[in-house]
């Protein structure tokens, strides 16, 4: 809600107190800076967050089975620096602010994902499953194209794109 | 009913709320000011009510990462607010350290410290988030009278 229609509506209504928490409560503005949300699908590995995030709220950790994401919610400092440096918009803020919890549920908190190993189809090496960061390459990639890029291993993917060129 | 129940009853009261600003950057507490005083939010429909005086505090609202500084005289004054008392630990500084986590000069996470029991994260935390926080200390508070 914007402050115009929060303003008409306050002309009009008159003070008034927000049911919560007895009932429910009023939606949050859409862009409220809430809770980190992550999507491990279009991650593009880059690791660009884990080095901006202030608080050190973000990390990654490598595990056999692949790029383990983590973000603690009771150390984000929800500044938005993270999202608005993502390349590929995998870590985004919602607008849930209802974080309230009891302390034993205190590490719980946290966001999760995983990017997944993979073994490269064209040299048998150790890979991860990130999105390709192919924005700038030109002609665009076909969906055929990335799915190819994305089961292989960096080194292998520069060799893909170079041949790619040469071949068209 | 047991004759306990009904004690426990007779001796539940409206909680009261006292603060602790550990060092906070102000940030919570206009928050916190914001949940009480502003009728939209209005924490005293809970029943509560801020207090001046730790003596007469049912539940213990801290914010700020507890810097060296503060933390002999948060503990002294911890010290003084009744059993049973209900600890909350408001935005993120006291519950990890936020921005300043690891840092030389403050003692956070305040659990070292203090016994907390409900968090509330934020930086700082909406009033309603503030107020569920509230709502969910009345409930622990209940519980242990």
């Amino acid at each position: 809600m914007n402050f115009l229609t929060l303003f008409a509506r306050n002309l009009r209504r008159g003070p008034y107190t927000e049911p919560f928490p007895f009932g429910p409560a009023a939606p949050a503005p859409k862009r409220l800076r809430g809770r980190i949300a992550f999507d491990a699908k279009i991650c593009e590995g880059c690791l660009l967050c884990e080095k901006l995030c202030p608080s050190g709220a973000i990390r990654f950790l490598r595990t056999p089975g692949g790029l383990a994401f983590g973000c603690w919610h009771a150390t984000c400092v929800f500044c938005g620096t993270c999202a608005f440096y993502c390349p590929s918009g995998a870590i985004h803020q919602t607008n849930e602010w209802s974080l309230a919890h009891l302390e034993a549920e205190k590490f719980a908190l946290a966001e999760h994902g995983l990017i997944p190993a993979i073994v490269c189809v064209e040299c048998g090496g150790k890979g991860l499953d990130t999105a390709p960061n192919v924005a700038k390459v030109r002609p665009p990639l076909s969906d055929e194209e990335r799915a190819q890029l994305r089961a292989r291993c960096p080194k292998c993917r520069n060799k893909f794109l170079k041949n790619r060129g040469k071949a068209s | 009913m047991t004759l306990v129940d009904k004690l426990k009853d007779c001796a539940a009261r409206s909680p009261w709320l006292y603060r602790i600003n550990a060092g906070s950057c102000n940030g919570c507490d206009v928050e916190l000011a914001t949940t009480a005083l502003v009728p939209r939010y209005d924490v005293e429909r809970l029943g509560c009510v801020y207090c001046g005086s730790p003596r007469h505090a049912d539940i213990v609202l801290i914010s700020g990462p507890l810097t060296v500084h503060v933390l002999a005289a948060a503990q002294r004054v911890y010290a003084e607010v009744p059993d049973p008392k209900v600890t909350v630990a408001v935005g993120v500084c006291p519950i990890s350290g936020g921005i300043f986590r690891e840092s030389y000069a403050v003692c956070a996470p305040i659990d070292r410290y203090f016994p907390v029991d409900v968090n509330v994260p934020g930086c700082p935390p909406r009033p309603q988030a503030i107020i569920e926080g509230v709502a969910k200390a009345i409930a622990i508070w209940r519980s242990r009278l």
